[in-house]
């Protein structure tokens, strides 16, 4: 549907593949998302999901071999992660890093304050910010304390899960990317986080979520979902596909990958 | 030829105290004590690096030269005003090359059983006591001899049993360079009686460029359950000179708190010892150093669990840039007997270049065998994932290093109980870490509740 008024896909990944100390983890993957669109991948522990998710946002130590991959017809593989942030992405981590000595809500008001510096416009006014900041703190169910408290310092499973929407929610980036945002989080959580993400779908924006469960997927229904195994998209289809792995699990797909 | 584990003094500096002997305060039984530090100093000499706690220190070659004494003056107005802390009641004293500027002394309304004096005063009012204290402490430093055979200002401060001194009691030291090295040798005496409580604020700054050598003692009798809060902060010039000695007793019940921040200085070695006499006592030890340039900061930590029941707890950060050398002895003594002792230590360093470098060991003695102790030291980088983590929320490289290089070194400055001296510690932190001015613009300092 926005094919047409958008020529270009909003992420283009064409015969991506990855090595992690020599060792090829992704191998050969091709995924195409576009604006207002959600999809999902599922796969198995160790098939190169987070690889994926991490390949995305520029972290050192993966070595692209070969492929592209294209972020709103930019080359992504050749931006800073900054700079990715800046142009909108984003990824909420599966397991998102502890910063004792940086408070959650200073670190916040940085990103933000960064990434508007990046795109040119002027630093949020602090009302603003606060307003702001307390509505999505309530969104996803974060309470004042853990915004005073250092980031990510000693939170629970959980609470990391929902502060990452948090920043999400903040940064309002135009693909986001959730590593596994939903495990760890408890069913009234669950339903926070992904009340949250749909109150930011939008023409405009896509997500990719990365999950094992799809329990998720009922409250975020996806417009796509995508089997990975192996470093590879082995099978791709509607949300009903979820179901079937559920059903099924991975077996019936490890010998189309092989 | 193996090189001497003592060095000689110069001979400008051993012919220094038969000269000046007839100008010191205290005659009688202080004149007596000083004779015999200065004997002691001449055969002792000075330490070289062949005594395990002098091992790393570059500071008694430095000094062993000809330095003119410090002379009265009067340090600039704004660098005090700038240095003032302990809040708008604090009491002071403050010292230009460690002699006191009476005329910017502020000790009014001190409550009774409180007694704070230039050291000079005391030793004209009752130099036998003077003389007392000095004895006590007759250790195998030549640097403690040295301060008792010439010093000639400080500060005696004595809290009668059961007083509390509420307000903060700040003793500032100004460095004030001149054309020519001069040296001092401020002491400052601290008694506490049973149940007493002080806290005392030691500032270090420099008001004139220029070479200064400071050898202050301290020494601190902390009474039965009685309680002292000793923070220090040390920013100095690059040409300036500090070495420090804390001594603390503490009897049965009493507790110390003792929170350090080196932001400056050539060389500076703080020294910190503490005995527990009694059971039940309390010494918390936390310290940071932010160092750069070619500064050389020393630190040598020593806890004697003399007696049982006490507990001890060092924790000692220290982050390195450019060429700075930082050591970090800390030593653990548990005497026989003297049972279920608690001591602690960590010494955690973060290196932020290549040429930077760190000695840190510790050093236990641990006699006694229902002691808990622990003990760890850590040199290393930035963590690479705190940094990836910052970055793919849209801070700049720059930026997430300036912040997780502050966070690390504020880890020490929370624990400190003075407000406006952890505001310039904040400060003097994000002046001197790479990249930290910018997040001093952008309001970082706003965001610490006072
Ligand atoms: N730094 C690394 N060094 C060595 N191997 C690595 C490294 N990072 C990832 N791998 C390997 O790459 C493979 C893919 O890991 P990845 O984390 O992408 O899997 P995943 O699909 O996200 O799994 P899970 O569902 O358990 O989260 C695994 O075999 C993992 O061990
Ligand atoms: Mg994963």
């Amino acid at each position: 549907m926005n094919g047409k008024d958008i020529p270009m896909a909003m992420l283009e990944i064409e015969k991506l593949h990855v090595s992690v100390e020599g060792k090829p983890i992704i191998r050969g993957l091709d995924l195409s998302v576009d604006a207002g669109e959600v999809h999902a991948i599922m796969g198995p522990n160790g098939s190169g999901k987070s690889t994926l998710a991490y390949v995305l946002a520029g972290r050192e130590g993966y070595e692209v071999t070969a492929g592209t991959i294209r972020f709103l017809g930019q080359d992504l593989l050749a931006m800073e992660p900054e700079e990715r942030v800046a142009a909108g992405l984003f990824l909420a981590m599966q397991y998102p890093v502890e910063i004792p000595g940086v408070s959650n809500m200073y670190f916040l008001r940085q990103a933000v304050n960064a990434v508007r510096k990046a795109r040119g416009e002027p630093e949020i006014k602090p009302g603003e910010f606060m307003k702001k900041l307390r509505e999505a703190a309530k969104l996803v169910g974060i309470p004042e304390e853990l915004l005073r408290r250092d980031l990510n310092t000693g939170f629970s499973g959980g609470e990391k899960k929902r502060n990452e929407i948090l920043q999400m929610a903040m940064l309002e980036p135009k693909l986001a990317i959730l590593d596994e945002t939903d495990s760890g989080l408890d069913i009234d959580a669950l339903r926070m986080v992904a009340e949250a993400v749909n109150r930011m779908r939008s023409p405009e924006r896509a997500f990719l979520v990365i999950t094992h469960y799809a329990r998720l997927l009922n409250f975020l229904v996806p417009d796509r979902v995508h089997v990975m195994i192996a470093g590879r998209i082995v099978k791709s289809g509607g949300r009903e596909l979820a179901d079937e792995l559920e059903a099924h699990g991975y077996e019936p797909f490890t010998a189309e990958a092989a | 030829m193996a090189v001497a584990r003592r060095i000689a003094p110069a001979p400008e500096l051993a012919g220094l105290f038969p000269r000046i002997a007839p100008q010191l305060p205290g005659g009688g039984a202080l004149a007596e004590v000083r004779e015999r530090a200065w004997r002691r100093f001449l055969e002792q000499g000075l330490p070289s690096v062949k005594v395990e706690a002098w091992k790393y220190s570059r500071i008694p070659q430095q000094v062993n030269r000809p330095m003119g004494l410090a002379r009265p003056e009067t340090p600039p107005a704004a660098v005090v005003r700038e240095a003032l802390a302990g809040g708008p009641h604090a009491r002071r004293l403050v010292f230009a090359n460690g002699i006191a500027v009476p005329s910017l002394a502020h000790l009014g309304g001190l409550p009774q059983g409180v007694r704070v004096l230039p050291l000079e005063e005391a030793i004209a009012r009752f130099p036998e006591r003077v003389a007392e204290a000095f004895a006590r402490i007759e250790d195998d430093r030549g640097f403690t001899d040295l301060n008792t055979a010439l010093c000639r200002s400080g500060a005696w401060i004595e809290l009668d049993p059961g007083v509390e001194l509420t307000w903060p009691l700040q003793l500032l030291f100004v460095a004030m360079g001149g054309e020519a090295a001069a040296m001092t040798h401020p002491r400052v005496v601290v008694r506490l009686g049973e149940g007493a409580k002080l806290h005392l604020i030691e500032s270090h700054v420099s008001g004139r460029d220029g070479a200064v050598f400071t050898n202050a003692v301290l020494q601190a009798e902390i009474g039965e359950g009685a309680r002292l809060v000793l923070e220090r902060a040390v920013m100095l010039d690059a040409d300036q000179t500090l070495l420090d000695e804390a001594v603390c007793e503490l009897a049965a019940g009493a507790r110390l708190l003792a929170n350090g921040a080196t932001l400056g200085g050539g060389l500076v070695r703080g020294e910190l010892e503490v005995h527990f006499r009694g059971e039940g006592g309390e010494a918390l030890l936390n310290g940071l150093y932010v160092t750069r340039g070619r500064e050389h900061v020393d630190t040598a930590v020593r806890v004697l669990h003399h007696a049982g029941g006490c507990h001890s707890d060092q924790f000692f950060k220290g982050v390195l840039d450019e060429q700075a050398h930082a050591v970090f002895a800390g030593r653990i003594t548990v005497a026989p007997g003297a049972q279920r002792s608690d001591a602690y230590q960590v010494n955690r360093n973060l290196l932020l270049s290549d040429e930077a470098e760190v000695d840190t060991r510790p050093e236990l003695e641990i006699e006694a065998d229902d002691v808990r102790c622990t003990h760890g030291a850590t040199v290393g980088c930035l963590d690479p994932n705190a940094l990836f983590y910052m970055r793919a929320r849209g801070l700049a490289p720059e930026v997430a290093e300036a912040m997780l290089t502050y966070a690390f070194a504020a880890e020490v400055v929370e624990r400190m109980v003075d407000a406006d001296l952890a505001r310039k510690v904040r400060r003097a932190i994000l002046r001197r870490v790479p990249g930290g001015a910018r997040l001093e613009t952008e309001g970082l300092l706003e965001e610490v509740p006072a």
